[in-house]
């Protein structure tokens, strides 16, 4: 528990008189694969947004490496190391997928204005490098084909895909995923599952998800934390989780809870 | 890479022949061309491509015109050097501007800076003593080298130069990761944020290089004209350059020549007109929102040229 390298303490978050999340806490290990899980509205991506900083939290604290992040803002957040995806996709549409990557690699194949202005000395080679190392990360996701592809023509599958290796392109030592296999076929979850294992076996990833396909949370997650209406219910192993009848009941419904339990 | 050396080699050629075989009264209209564009310029950053709107470029442009000539008057200092000066002072004020309205977006932020446009204009008027208040004042001739550059033949020496530079320098940070941020952050500020960059700083620089690139524009039409009037520095004068930024195209710098070409050039067309041209302008710009909102830069002119496939090949678009 003390050497929790994601830990939100007792956080709360409120908009207006509504409570989306209600004194939550979650500890992240390090390299591991985590899921939290919940219907719609239960706060998950609330919680996403507190942790990167997009919302203020109204109680509460967010350490990660030991330290506060809760009151940063998002880009303070993310150059410490944490990156996500958005749920309805934040791609920039009109730029092709490659440039995409290229924003995100954009702090570390950097020059200053003056060498901007002038295509100066060391331009060429940090864009060419930076390019080279977004194509290797559209490979990785299976998108090197598309490299040139306005990121708004991509069909919705491939910009998840995108999404993702424009959040790995900020070099994170945490991944935070918002639903990313909502609206995937079978087949891409499939190899959205593959993409995250590989992540974490090669690069020692951290990856945090949001979900509520199964698919997705079941197959990847060494832990699963179960919210409903912003309270955490449940959390434990998949396996654990999957059988808790709370979670059952809360999350798939009283009739699901029956089918299962038969 | 050969094309583009024989088009450098082209226009240096055209630069240099253009005196022998245009009248004055041509020179003239090409040097208001391109200071025009200069000041469309900063627009094309900030709004095309940073996607603020902003109503302060004329407040921009009056301060640029203003503070050159008052430093000439006053202190003896010469436009050249004094006009850069000013554009700098007046770039650090856009960023400090940029800093406290930018953190608010749309209509409140159009709002924002059409107060600070009006703020300046008041200002220019109730500054008697060193503005000449509502009656303006004079600017004093262009001297470099000894030489005094009083037409329009002469100061398109300095001036097709200094805009050639400054849209270089436009277009090759368009083509950086500079050019690359901020239309990430016209397109998505919220994903910006999450890769990292410092959208509030990104925004308020683009506000500075629209302030700079307005203040250097502004220096030139003013020793064009030779006269500042504080009127010409209203809210009506900033629409007027939105408008030739939407014309021309906002999402290139090419689309601030088009257009500024487009609404010098038609008043003379349409001489007989005169009382009509508000009208006309009206309409140029209620079409191209409707029917062209990338103004004519993305009409086959560029295309033409050959500059849609460097568009494309960069990072913005």
């Amino acid at each position: 528990m003390t050497n929790a390298f994601l830990r939100v303490e007792n956080v709360t978050v409120r908009f207006g008189g509504i409570v989306a999340l209600d004194n939550f806490s979650l500890d992240v290990r390090q390299g591991s694969i985590q899921a939290v899980i919940g219907p719609n509205g239960a706060g998950k991506s609330t919680m996403l947004n507190a942790i990167t900083g997009l919302y203020a939290v109204d109680g509460g604290t967010v350490l990660f490496e030991h330290e506060r992040i809760d009151g940063r803002s998002p880009h303070t957040i993310s150059r410490l190391g944490i990156a996500r995806t958005f749920q309805n996709t934040e791609l920039f549409g009109e730029m092709s997928a490659v440039e995409n990557v290229m924003v995100g690699l954009d702090r570390h194949y950097s020059y200053n204005l003056a060498i901007g202005m002038a295509h100066g000395p060391g331009y060429r080679r940090s864009e060419i490098a930076a390019r080279r190392r977004a194509q290797d990360l559209l490979a990785l996701v299976g998108l090197a084909d598309d490299a040139a592809i306005a990121a708004a023509a991509l069909p919705f599958g491939k910009q998840r895909r995108l999404e993702i290796a424009r959040a790995l392109a900020t070099r994170p030592k945490l991944l935070l995923l918002d639903e990313p296999a909502a609206g995937l076929r079978a087949a891409e979850v499939e190899s959205l599952n593959l993409i995250l294992l590989n992540l974490r076996a090669e690069q020692g990833l951290t990856i945090l998800v949001i979900d509520h396909v199964m698919a997705l949370v079941m197959a990847v997650s060494d832990k699963i934390s179960v919210l409903n209406f912003g309270r955490k219910i449940a959390e434990g192993e998949p396996d654990t989780v999957r059988r808790a009848p709370e979670v059952i009941r809360a999350y798939l419904g009283e009739k699901a809870a029956h089918a299962l339990g038969a | 890479m050969i094309w583009r050396v024989a088009i450098c080699i082209a226009a240096v050629a055209t630069f240099f022949c253009a005196p022998h075989f245009l009248a004055e009264y041509h020179l003239f209209q090409i040097c208001l061309i391109a200071a025009t564009a200069l000041v469309v310029l900063g627009l094309v950053v900030v709004t095309g491509l940073a996607g603020q709107i902003s109503l302060a470029q004329s407040a921009f442009v009056g301060l640029g015109g203003y503070g050159s000539a008052i430093m000439a008057t006053s202190w003896g200092m010469p436009l050249w050097a004094g006009i850069p000066l000013t554009a700098f002072l007046v770039s650090l004020a856009g960023f400090v501007l940029g800093q406290l309205t930018l953190r608010i977006s749309g209509h409140y932020l159009a709002l924002a800076t059409m107060a600070f446009g009006a703020i300046v204009q008041l200002a220019l008027i109730h500054s008697d003593p060193i503005t000449g208040g509502a009656a303006g004042m004079p600017v004093p001739p262009f001297r470099i080298f000894g030489l005094t550059l009083a037409t329009g033949s002469r100061l398109y020496y300095v001036i097709i130069p200094a805009t050639a530079l400054l849209f270089l320098i436009v277009w090759n940070v368009m083509q950086s990761r500079f050019g690359r941020g901020l239309s990430a952050i016209r397109q998505s500020e919220t994903a910006a944020e999450a890769m990292g960059l410092d959208v509030l700083r990104y925004k308020a620089t683009a506000f500075a290089a629209s302030g700079f690139l307005g203040a250097i524009g502004g220096g030139l039409l003013a020793s064009l004209s030779t006269y500042l009037d504080p009127a010409q520095f209203g809210i009506t004068q900033s629409v007027y350059f939105l408008a030739v930024a939407v014309v021309g195209g906002l999402s290139s710098p090419f689309g601030a020549i088009i257009g500024s070409a487009i609404f010098i050039l038609i008043p003379d067309l349409l001489q007989s007109f005169q009382s009509y041209l508000g009208l006309v302008f009206a309409l140029l710009l209620l079409g191209f929102i409707v029917l062209r909102p990338n103004g004519l830069a993305s009409v086959g002119l560029s295309r033409y040229l050959g500059l849609a496939s460097l568009r494309t090949a960069g990072g913005w678009r």
